[in-house]
């Protein structure tokens, strides 16, 4: 199988990661901007993540045989630093309309400020300017209210909920989601965000149509093989497998597919990973089976 | 210039694209401005076809060629070619908003982007400006972007200093680029890029390992000792290839000097008389796809 991973922080991560990613199947990643643990305090560090997102990373991840997407955005974190925000917005006209941008994200609420309202509306008001997906961050405290809150803003703007993927959803805020028109990413992220088991028990109840499953694995203690591992782990529970590629898979692409900078055809006329041509030795080989040993204990709680 | 390019553009690229770039580039003509410009810089992806390649026929190759002598789309892809174009249009307008304008552009490219960029330099206004920026794009480990600088590029060979010449001609060769295809690797050579490629090449044999033949192009004549005694050990040691580039070397000398090497290099040097053997056909040669 192949899996879209459609929010995974890989300037945090390591080769072996990639090597055990591309192992388990993961073809495609969007890589979210974010916050990346301690607060920024110059603009010019902002152009210079975004520059890797667009530039080393996106090499980085092909040479493991991965395509490598990314959303451009301020995240609610450090938009309540204003100055710093004015500077990131005066930016941002020049990265949002590159090669392989899929959407303005992650956005959305933290502390759900006012500094933090203005700068998703202003960034949702650049979505609609350059026609492109919104990825949505929602808070992880008093999160039921801020998804809200936060497609309330959307909605003010204008944004059409069918572009927008709310992501970090729970039980809590995925009936309103997805009743809303939204698409609905979960998170599966061990101790903090969503177990997998979790995960199944939503799919039993919602079903697949319009839900993303993605690791937003970071700097933290996650796990980039989850969007794998919580296939294995639907399969094991009996989810079907037109559905288990619907969340792991077609669902992230038609959605971030929408930004017209992603499609099938960028991995589907590759020969795909031939582990002798692209690595002296047998390292991707060693990380397949580092991946079997790793799948072997495919629930994360 | 823009005459002869959006043809050139035309015969590979879809027709809607085409009317966008020609729309684009009118309305930044008649009134500049900065954001949509950026946009239109940048998404140039969202019109063009990412996997199109640039084709040129002989008759209009050789009318850039007298153009801008040396300047060369080969290897292009439509995206580099629709963002010179638009480039092309940023070079009419007010000195500083056009070197804010590239510097911003540069400062935030991606690879497609700032080889187009650089492909552009020895079309634009105020080309004195840009001497720095393509030194500093030549340190990138990216080949894609040191190509867009070193090959079928002008640029260098008309601005570089000497030191920067022979810079970007030794991390050429270090990583294995085609030294056929550098404008004016003929013209430029000196005796301080002669005495380097000798160390470099007694490095590598030291190693064990070997140096392209291409590389002794950049000898300038008479060659010092040094280097006659090199090419006696390419003529002992050397590739059937060595042993070519040694002949174009010597072909050059004093005969009186290397009288003693011509009969180990009788073919070579007919083949050169004859005119089937030249720097350009080595190199042409020796080009292979980089691993």
């Amino acid at each position: 199988m192949r899996f879209f991973d459609s929010h995974v922080h890989m300037v945090s991560r390591t080769t072996d990661d990639y090597q055990r990613m591309a192992a388990a199947g993961v073809t495609a990643i969007v890589e979210p901007s974010f916050w990346q643990g301690q607060p920024r305090t110059e603009a010019g560090t902002f152009k210079d993540y975004f520059n890797s997102l667009i530039g080393f990373e996106r090499f980085r991840a092909s040479q493991f045989g991965i395509q490598h997407y990314c959303t451009i955005g301020l995240n609610p974190k450090e938009a309540n630093n204003e100055k710093l925000a004015e500077a990131v917005m005066e930016l941002m006209p020049l990265y949002i309309c590159k090669e392989g941008v899929v959407g303005i994200g992650e956005i959305g609420f933290d502390d759900q400020t006012k500094a933090e309202e203005k700068y998703l509306r202003r960034q949702a008001l650049l979505a609609l300017e350059a026609d492109l997906p919104i990825q949505i961050h929602t808070p992880h405290r008093d999160k039921r209210a801020g998804t809200i809150r936060t497609m309330d803003v959307l909605e003010d703007v204008g944004v059409d909920p069918a572009k927008v993927i709310i992501d970090h959803n729970n039980e809590e805020t995925v009936r309103a989601v997805l009743d809303r028109g939204y698409w609905a990413a979960f998170t599966i992220y061990p101790h903090t965000k969503l177990g997998n088991q979790r995960m199944v028990e939503v799919m039993m109840e919602y079903g697949a149509e319009r839900i993303v499953v993605d690791s937003a694995a970071d700097w933290g203690i996650s796990d980039p093989l989850a969007v794998p591992k919580t296939a294995a782990l639907m399969k094991d529970r009996g989810i079907t497998l037109e559905q288990i590629e619907q969340v792991t898979y077609h669902n992230p692409l038609a959605a971030y597919g929408q930004s017209g900078q992603v499609s099938e055809e960028d991995w589907e006329g590759s020969a795909g990973i031939d582990p002798t041509a692209l690595f002296e030795g047998n390292s991707l080989l060693r990380g397949g089976m580092d991946v079997e040993s790793a799948m072997s204990q495919y629930l994360i709680e | 210039m823009r005459d002869l390019l959006f043809p050139i553009l035309a015969a590979t690229a879809p027709a809607p694209a085409m009317t966008w770039l020609g729309d684009t580039v009118r309305e930044q003509e008649s009134a500049f401005q900065k954001r949509p410009f950026y946009y239109a810089f940048s998404g140039v992806s969202r019109h063009f076809d990412k996997r199109g390649l640039i084709e040129v026929s002989e008759e209009r190759s050789q009318a850039l060629d007298a153009k801008v002598a040396g300047f060369s789309l080969e290897g292009w892809d439509q995206f580099r070619l629709a963002r010179v174009l638009l480039l092309l249009t940023l070079g009419k307008q007010e000195k500083t908003v056009f070197l804010e304008t590239i510097a911003a552009l540069l400062d935030t490219a991606d690879l497609r982007e700032a080889a187009a960029v650089y492909s552009a330099f020895p079309l634009l206004p105020h080309q004195e400006e840009f001497v720095e920026a393509s030194v500093d794009g030549l340190r990138s480990n990216i080949v894609g972007i040191f190509d867009s600088i070193a090959l079928g590029n002008p640029f260098p060979a008309a601005h570089f200093t000497a030191e920067a010449w022979n810079q970007m001609v030794l991390k050429a060769i270090f990583i294995n680029r085609p030294l056929y295809r550098i404008v004016g690797i003929e013209e430029r050579r000196n005796p301080d890029l002669s005495a380097a490629v000798s160390s470099l090449a007694h490095e590598r044999w030291a190693a064990g390992r070997t140096l392209t033949p291409e590389a002794w192009r950049n000898c300038t004549s008479p060659v010092s000792d040094r280097i006659l005694t090199d090419l006696e050990h390419l003529l002992d040691e050397g590739t059937a290839a060595d042993r070519e580039a040694a002949a174009l070397v010597i072909a050059r000398e004093e005969p009186d000097r290397v009288r003693h090497l011509h009969e180990q290099l009788e073919a070579e040097l007919d083949a050169i008389a004859g005119g089937s053997l030249t720097w350009d056909h080595l190199g042409e040669r020796l080009e292979s796809p980089i691993t």
